[in-house]
């Protein structure tokens, strides 16, 4: 008799509900309507339709609305494994007949879900305010961020205790990285910042995305072909590695 | 209180589940390059039906010898096996009843909730998890605790918890750490009933324990472990141990005075308490049907130590 995993991800959703999705939520909602009511109120005064894709408010929204993305799978993906491993968690979970990279695996699809369906919310509540905001654009886009990021997030909770640190760490170490080694000029330096996770390409395609529903394929192809990498040596690691210290 | 009743797959068994330690030993390495070996050439084979105890001092690898039997851990060298298969392979197809030394579960569950998701991954049907799990909840006494959160438990129903999740299923393998760790003396002596109850021919348990006297009642041998080596496996039984167990102290009702007769060696320990020095159970039978046959009426032999205890102290290099 093998343990009800599929059944048990309904668990999972409460949890991720529970654990992350609230303070998601809240701090979406918080940061949406502080920043982007008054902006809006001010700019309807000076034109009838100030919130068109290529408006000058629209890049605001664009950075807004994409930095609550960041941050939820920031949040989402906070002790998704090592929270488990530091509380000593495992030890009853893993004593049933269940697989826990099948475990892990499931929860990361499971938060998934729990993170596109508040961004569903979030983006709804914004057209209400915003009416030429995108719902199905947005969550396209917050589905892209969640494997791209989410994946290194993955990777770094099975490999370290410190996982949501680690991760923004990475994230913005990459961006500040490429943006001082880029170039003709940066010689051996700017080699290694290529392997570091393709952070920069996301303004490009969060401006496409968001706001015409298409984005260019090789961009797109490196934030997930690299989420994905790492999502799949999380996995590799859970497999070969021990959950006790 | 419930009675343990097996759950629907209990029958479908056949095959014979030996747990099996091969050379295991494992080396924890720190980033600076510091090791410690926490377990080394341990090698050992737990048989189907029996209760194992594993005792030894604080630090011996006793919850690390649970963890790598688990997959927690992977060994350094050598195997561990269940049933021929690796460890691993075994829980993630079988399951394991495990009973950790500390009871971890999310403070923010509630105790019910807690058996019905345990139950759900042990791969109870929807039919069986309301049955299975109002039966460990009667059986471990949580019927008032089953809808406070995990932080709201005591230590003592924390641990009950942590037992009950482990009963959900009818496991064909035990584990369990520490059990006693925190309960009161009336679920102490609960346990061991339990534990007596769980007894089968086909159910291995392994119990790992400081406490002596509850290996001594429970298990059918001890395999003491310290510095993480295999010191020597003890059967729990007098008949085959009773070497080890030299000195008694005898309380007698009358006949103070003929117990120098039987007992030549014996010492004075109070009123009508004698301490006595024999070298096997045969001799020590010998002298107390000399003593009763002379007019002496004994209250009780109790040895000094226990048969696990002499051969625990003896182990660790504190006879």
């Amino acid at each position: 008799m093998t343990g009800r995993l599929g059944k048990y991800s309904l668990w999972q959703f409460r949890d991720f509900f529970m654990q992350h999705g609230i303070g998601i939520a809240i701090i979406g909602l918080l940061w949406g309507y502080t920043l982007l009511a008054p902006l809006r109120a001010a700019m309807s005064a000076q034109s009838p339709t100030p919130l068109a894709p290529g408006s000058p408010i629209w890049g605001i929204v664009l950075q807004i609305t994409s930095a609550v993305v960041s941050v939820s799978v920031l949040i989402a993906m906070n002790g998704i494994v090592s929270s488990d491993r530091k509380n000593g968690y495992y030890r009853f979970l893993f004593s049933k007949p269940i697989n826990r990279v099948l475990y892990y695996a499931q929860a990361f699809l499971v938060y998934m879900v729990g993170v596109l369906l508040i961004m569903a919310i979030l983006s709804a509540l914004l057209r209400t305010i915003l009416p030429s905001f995108n719902i199905g654009y947005f969550v396209m886009y917050a589905a892209l961020v969640y494997i791209a990021m989410g994946g290194i997030g993955f990777f770094l909770s099975v490999a370290t205790r410190y996982d949501w640190l680690s991760l923004a760490a990475v994230w913005l170490g990459s961006r500040m990285l490429r943006a001082i080694y880029s170039g003709p000029r940066a010689g051996w330096k700017g080699k290694v910042v290529e392997i570091l996770p393709p952070v920069h390409r996301l303004d490009d395609v969060a401006n496409s995305l968001i706001g015409t529903g298409s984005a260019p394929s090789s961009d797109v192809a490196w934030l997930l072909g690299y989420g994905l990498l790492c999502f799949i040596l999380g996995l590799v690691l859970l497999r070969y590695g021990s959950l006790a210290d | 209180m419930a009675e343990l009743s097996p759950t629907r797959d209990a029958n479908r068994r056949s095959t014979a589940v030996v747990i099996e330690f091969k050379n295991v030993g494992k080396t924890y390495k720190s980033l600076l390059g510091n090791s410690v070996q926490a377990v080394e050439e341990f090698s050992l084979v737990v048989n189907e039906g029996e209760i194992l105890g594993i005792a030894g001092p604080n630090g011996a690898g006793k919850s690390t010898l649970i963890s790598l039997m688990l997959g927690y851990l992977r060994p350094t060298t050598g195997t561990v096996e269940i049933g021929g298969r690796p460890a691993r392979t075994y829980v993630e197809q079988n399951g394991i009843g495990y009973l950790s030394e500390l009871v971890s579960i999310n403070p923010k569950w509630k105790a019910e909730s807690t058996l019905v998701r345990f139950a759900t991954l042990a791969g109870l049907s929807e039919e069986e998890i309301p049955h299975r799990v109002e039966y460990v909840i009667d059986l471990l006494g949580l019927g008032e605790h089953r809808d406070k959160k995990v932080k709201a438990l005591s230590k003592g129903n924390l641990q009950r918890l942590g037992l009950a999740q482990a009963l959900l299923r009818d496991e064909r393998i035990l584990v369990l750490d520490e059990p006693t760790h925190g309960l009161d003396p009336v679920w102490t002596q609960r346990f061991r009933d339990i534990v007596g109850e769980l007894r089968r021919s086909d159910r291995t348990m392994l119990i790992a324990s400081h406490n002596l006297d509850e290996l001594q009642r429970l298990a059918d041998r001890v395999a003491i472990i310290d510095r993480g080596r295999l010191q020597r496996v003890v059967s729990t039984g007098y008949e085959s141990a009773a070497p080890a167990v030299t000195r008694f102290r005898l309380t007698l009702a009358s006949g103070f005075d003929l117990v120098h007769a039987a007992f030549p060696s014996a010492e004075e320990a109070g009123k009508g308490e004698y301490d006595v020095t024999v070298q096997s159970i045969q001799e020590l039978n010998a002298s107390i049907a000399n003593l009763i046959a002379r007019g002496g009426l004994i209250a009780s032999v109790v040895p000094e130590r226990s048969v696990l205890e002499q051969q625990f102290r003896e182990a660790v290099g504190e006879s």
